[in-house]
């Protein structure tokens, strides 16, 4: 079937998303040159900046989460596509500070190797950065080695939490212990139903039957490990939570932090539904839902699915994450 | 016969390369769609258009800065793993590369370079379905002939050889890594890049010498 999008000349989408994002939201974001979405009021120096790179078509994801409380720059690529090494560097550049710099990345090929050598040149000039790689897919199996598993939806609640602490005016230091102890306690796991197609090629990113799904889906339409005939909301939910309860080695009394993102043509109706479920079998199982989050979060353009997404949280990170913060796609009063 | 080229024909070579892969940008796309999300061509097609404007704009005659300007351009264009791999290649290689001209060995030296700079982002070994596959024995084949022209060409064939040979092998890489044995029977499209590359290259020697 032929694409079907509302879209102009395809090389022109980021730059048309871009323009679209900062001017229906300008007193949140703004836009730096070509590739960079930055806070329209920023940040004091005092305080630490905190930086992401990713593709683009996947709004929100990951440019709508700048703002107070979350992101001061997000370097945006292409569609699907990691941006290049210079505009990282620009964005590092930018927000250098005696305080420091977080820079989060998600577990991409593309991303981590922009990553790298951004923050190889960073270092050679200097600059006060810190890396933290997003990586909690358990797709690949919960045992697989970090550099197997990639940086899905859960970057966002992660922007969320050492957000809300450098807003607080914590330490470069104690940014990163907040962040390293939201990724050490987080897993997410994608299912997928029908395919999506890639805006610039108009090609479908993978096949799958009508009446298959498939648990393990990534982002970008990388295959998963499990293809199996459709099953029921709760049946869904049911399979997806217990492998994740145990990635986060949830146990009765742990306090979680739930988010049920859909990929982009999967209803509310079904998002919420899935929820129900969730904070169903976690209530028989004595574990409380903290906080919680359903919605589109981070989309994979018309990709019917779902990522469920779980974190262990203590007082901290609950606290931090019901702190204020105002961004296009995500506010905390 | 070509024993030395210069920088007017490191532009004719280059732009020769430039020129291969935008002609194939369209097949690459649809190698991709099959193991990954369908937009290496396009990555690659911006690629070689920011490498095409950073010739042009280079101050003529000096081909390292040439070299490292191509490689800036090219990372700040194409994003995903293409841009960070193919700059830092051309990076690697800018840092070899001489100012006047250069005999085979000093060529295969300066590709090798590119080629030790790229494998530094990359875990990617030979045999895991990726450009590396056909880079390395790309390079490799550029030591022994004396002339840089038919240096080039059996740098060309021997990279053919290497995508050839990534049918048979299964993805631990990139995005088609999650796909396990679904990749059996595809060629990787980087590997193709690297291809058209080295046959642009080739031809563009040949045109210059």
């Amino acid at each position: 079937m032929a694409m079907k999008k509302f879209i102009n000349d395809p090389a022109n989408l980021t730059a048309e998303l871009l323009e679209g994002l900062v001017q229906a939201y300008p007193s949140k974001v703004a836009l730096d040159g070509e590739k960079l979405v930055v806070r329209a009021k920023p940040k004091e120096d005092s305080k630490v900046a905190i930086v992401t790179l990713g593709g683009a078509g996947h709004e929100p994801a990951l440019q709508g989460f700048v703002g107070e409380g979350m992101l001061d720059i997000s370097v945006v690529g292409d569609i699907f596509a990691a941006p290049g090494p210079p505009p990282v560097l620009e964005a590092l550049r930018q927000m250098n500070r005696d305080a420091g710099v977080l820079f989060v990345v998600l577990n991409h090929a593309g991303d981590v190797m922009s990553a790298n050598m951004a923050l190889e040149m960073a270092e050679a000039e200097g600059l006060n950065v810190r890396k933290v790689l997003t990586h909690e897919d358990i797709a690949p199996g919960m045992h697989a080695p970090a550099e197997d598993k990639r940086g899905l939806v859960g970057c966002i609640p992660l922007y969320k939490v050492a957000g809300a602490a450098a807003e607080a005016g914590m330490s470069l230091d104690e940014v990163c212990r907040v962040a390293e102890k939201y990724n050490d306690n987080m897993a997410t796991l994608a299912v997928a139903l029908k395919t999506a197609t890639h805006p610039q090629t108009g090609e479908e990113i993978f096949t799958l039957e009508d009446d298959e799904m498939e648990i393990g889906m990534g982002q970008h339409g990388e295959a998963g490990t499990g293809r199996s005939k459709m099953l029921s909301a709760d049946e869904t939910a049911e399979r997806m939570l217990e492998q994740l309860l145990l990635a986060v080695k949830a146990a009765r009394g742990d306090k979680l932090y739930v988010m049920i993102n859909g990929a982009g043509a999967t209803t509310l109706m079904e998002l919420l539904i899935i929820f129900r479920r969730v904070r169903q079998i976690l209530a028989d199982r004595g574990i409380e839902v903290a906080c919680s989050h359903v919605g589109e979060y981070l989309t994979v353009q018309e990709m019917a699915g779902f990522q469920m997404h779980v974190a262990k949280v203590d007082e901290e990170l609950i606290e931090l994450m019901n702190a204020p913060c105002d961004t296009p796609f995500l506010t905390v009063r | 016969m070509a024993t030395a080229i210069g920088y007017e024909q490191i532009v004719r070579m280059i732009r020769g390369g430039l020129e291969a892969i935008r002609a194939h940008h369209e097949e690459l796309s649809r190698l991709d769609s099959a193991l990954g999300d369908g937009d290496h061509g396009s990555a690659m097609l911006r690629a070689v258009e920011a490498a095409g404007k950073a010739i042009q704009q280079a101050a003529a005659g000096n081909t390292p800065k040439l070299l490292q300007q191509i490689a800036w351009g090219l990372m700040a264009a194409a994003g995903g793993a293409p841009g960070p791999l193919f700059g830092s290649f051309f990076l690697g290689m800018s840092e070899a590369a001489d100012e006047g001209e250069m005999d085979a060995p000093a060529v295969a030296a300066m590709f090798e370079a590119g080629l030790a700079k790229l494998r530094k982002q990359t875990k990617a070994q030979p045999g895991e379905k990726t450009m590396v596959d056909a880079l390395v024995p790309a390079v490799e084949a550029l030591r022994g002939p004396p002339d840089v022209a038919a240096a080039m060409a059996r740098a060309a064939e021997a990279a053919a050889q290497g995508a050839e040979s990534t049918r048979d092998m299964q993805a631990k890489h990139g995005k088609a890594r999650h796909m396990g044995e679904r990749t059996l029977g595809h060629i990787d499209p980087g590997s193709m890049s690297v291809t058209y590359l080295f046959q642009g290259f080739a031809e563009g020697v040949a045109r210059g010498s």
